[in-house]
């Protein structure tokens, strides 16, 4: 009885979820300098003519949604995943330093060949991001390393990559142009940046949810993992490269965006319990919800000009942060 | 054990005596100062506060591009720019060879360099370096104005300061008298556009960022007649090309950056090829160094004559 009602419980959330998301969508498509009504957005959806609005919305604003969408998925799992492999609560792509490596090789790359099309900067995003989240599991994988030290040291490896970007376009006046890009936005994206993040995304989401049973059994523990005949290593790796693909591909597209990654997770966790077979797909839900509504929110910050959502997600994600410190505190006194 | 602790207080010597030798050139320095202090002085007032100048200063270092326009315009030479490394800018500038020590970047300009100068008037931009002001302040007289998304305005009253700490006063008078005349006549020129709405922006791989009225080419382009189409009281605004296609500008005036360009990708739809300024061929590529880095009375005549031949050759 107990059991169905949580599944029952799952699917209204589920449920509840989708249609956020969906709404999400539509407000933030109806969302610009022009206005357009929720009746225009969906003659233009659904209806497109030639007109001036359906141009915008199908070309400009609806692509910036599915985007949206797409990397608060993809950055929410990744989050996800790290928290896992890590058993680390504190663990995010941006805590330890995947996106700061990320961001790294990107300002490098754009610096180094200005020609590079998107599509070939993603294998830098991979590079340096592999580079910064490999940093940081050595010191996990010493073990024995509390959870604030490894968050402590994913804050260094994170602040020294940054400033090592901050370096490079401190010396390179023409760089100074990536600033805007490094709070992450994804204004002014259309459909090509959708074509570029896609297959990863796909790709990481759904080999993210595949492994999500091993993922759970790793999280009781190596020992308990190993007995229940897990290859903890094999699983450890396959889980690093899923993060890679998923968080570089996303801060090629739109910049480090911040805090998703770390809050997404624990929500996810709060509404359907620790099986990170539901944890996983539940975690792509919310980071999609996340990150559109906070584009729609940054869209109003300086308007009707544009502001980077990096700040919203900064806004709401740092005291949550702060929050999350706070109570693993209380849990170990 | 013994060889090692030799070693030890060798080291500690080298490095004092280091020190002393370091010590000695700061001192030489400081004499220097002293010895310019002699002559008579000028108090100039500027954005900061109010500088001791000494009389006709010889050696200037300027940390902007604005300030040796002005510099250029009153017939001085500085000594030291902070010219990002780039002299073919300078000599763009100034439209010929110069003589000059580069001083490094404006965003980091190289004190050590500027001191070695021995500079008697430094001019710096309130913008990028009042945190060293300062430090400046020990090198040489320094006085901090207006360049940095300043506005025309800002930029001529940076030019009659500059005019009054160099003591030419008088010759600033008749340049911006002239500078008056040239853009009474460009305006003429122009006078079939007379308010027509113009838009200049800086155009990168991923940003649009429009130059409003109260940017320094804006604010320029209103002097001869035209409307900026985004009025603001910043400077410079972020754009996508859904606002671009609202404000849809009569004529369109872009400054590129190397590399990838945002446009390359708005070219292809039809928002961008609907705009008011494509349709009648009033896009404009135009030089981003001339128009967005100088900023300068001798600059922006050179913008006024830019803006007159590209009308002009595209209405041929």
């Amino acid at each position: 009885m107990n059991i169905k009602k949580q599944r029952t419980s799952r699917y209204i959330i589920g449920f509840i979820g989708v249609f956020l998301l969906i709404a999400g969508i539509f407000i933030h498509v109806s969302v610009g300098s022009s206005s357009i009504s929720i009746t225009d957005v969906i003659r233009a959806l659904f209806h497109p003519d030639n007109s001036k609005q359906t141009t915008i919305i199908q070309t400009l604003r609806l692509p910036r949604a599915v985007l949206a969408a797409l990397i608060g998925a993809s950055l929410a799992v990744a989050g996800a995943l790290m928290q896992a492999i890590t058993r680390n609560s504190l663990a995010s792509p941006q805590v330890f330093g995947v996106n700061a490596g990320a961001s790294l090789a990107i300002v490098v790359a754009t610096i180094l060949f200005p020609e590079l099309h998107s599509k070939t900067t993603v294998y830098f995003s991979f590079l340096g991001s592999a580079l910064g989240g490999i940093t940081v599991y050595l010191f996990a994988a010493g073990g024995k390393v509390t959870h604030i030290k490894l968050a402590l040291a994913g804050m260094a490896v994170h602040l020294f990559l940054s400033s090592l970007t901050q370096g490079v376009i401190v010396l390179n006046e023409d760089a100074t142009d990536v600033l805007y890009w490094l709070v992450g936005s994804i204004n002014g994206k259309n459909w090509s940046h959708v074509l570029v993040l896609l297959p990863w995304s796909v790709f990481g989401l759904l080999a993210a949810f595949i492994m999500g049973r091993s993922i759970s059994i790793l999280v009781l523990g190596e020992n308990m993992a190993t007995g229940l005949g897990e290859k903890v290593q094999w699983i450890r790796l396959v889980a690093g490269v899923i993060v890679i693909i998923l968080a570089g591909s996303s801060v090629a597209v739109a910049g480090p965006i911040g805090f998703i990654g770390l809050m997404v997770p624990h929500i996810a966790r709060k509404l359907v319990g620790g099986d990170y077979q539901r944890i996983l797909p539940f975690s792509a839900l919310l980071g999609g919800i996340l990150l559109v509504y906070a584009d729609i929110l940054s869209r109003f910050i300086a308007y009707p000009f544009e502001s980077p959502v990096g700040i919203v997600t900064a806004l709401i994600g740092a005291p949550f942060f702060l929050y999350l410190a706070r109570k693993g505190r209380k849990i170990k006194q | 054990m013994k060889t090692r602790r030799k070693l030890k207080i060798g080291s500690v010597m080298a490095i004092l005596s280091i020190l002393l030798v370091l010590a000695g050139c700061g001192a030489k320095q400081d004499s220097t100062n002293e010895k310019s202090s002699n002559k008579q002085k000028v108090a100039v007032k500027h954005e900061l506060g109010t500088t001791k100048v000494p009389e006709n200063p010889k050696r200037i270092v300027v940390l902007e591009l604005s300030f040796v326009d002005a510099l250029h315009g009153l017939g001085i030479k500085p000594v030291g720019i902070a010219d990002d490394n780039k002299k073919d800018m300078i000599e763009q500038l100034v439209n010929g060879k110069m003589k000059y020590t580069s001083v490094g970047t404006r965003q980091q300009p190289n004190l050590e360099v500027i001191s070695s100068l021995k500079p008697d008037l430094i001019i710096a931009d309130v913008q990028r370096h009042k945190a060293i002001y300062k430090d400046l302040q020990q090198i040489a007289p320094t006085i901090e104005l207006n360049s940095r998304e300043s506005t025309y305005e800002e930029n001529i009253d940076a030019f009659k300061t500059i005019a009054t700490a160099t003591g030419k006063d008088k010759k600033a008078e008749e340049r911006l008298n002239k500078h008056e005349e040239t853009i009474a006549k460009l305006k003429k020129e122009v006078k079939e556009e007379n308010g027509q709405t113009i838009l200049p922006a800086v155009v990168r791989d991923t940003s649009f960022q429009a130059h409003t009225s109260a940017s320094y080419d804006g604010g320029f382009l209103e002097k001869l007649g035209f409307k900026d189409a985004v009025q603001s009281k910043d400077a410079y605004a972020e754009m996508n090309l859904e606002q671009l296609s609202d404000i849809n500008p009569d004529i369109l005036i872009l400054a590129n950056n190397e590399g990838k360009l945002l446009t390359d990708e708005w070219k292809s739809n039809p928002l961008w090829k609907n705009l008011k300024a494509v349709k009648n061929h009033k896009v404009f590529v135009v030089d981003r160094n001339l128009w967005t880095r100088f900023r300068g009375v001798v600059s922006s005549e050179a913008i006024g004559k830019d803006t007159v031949k590209l009308l002009h050759d595209q209405q041929k």
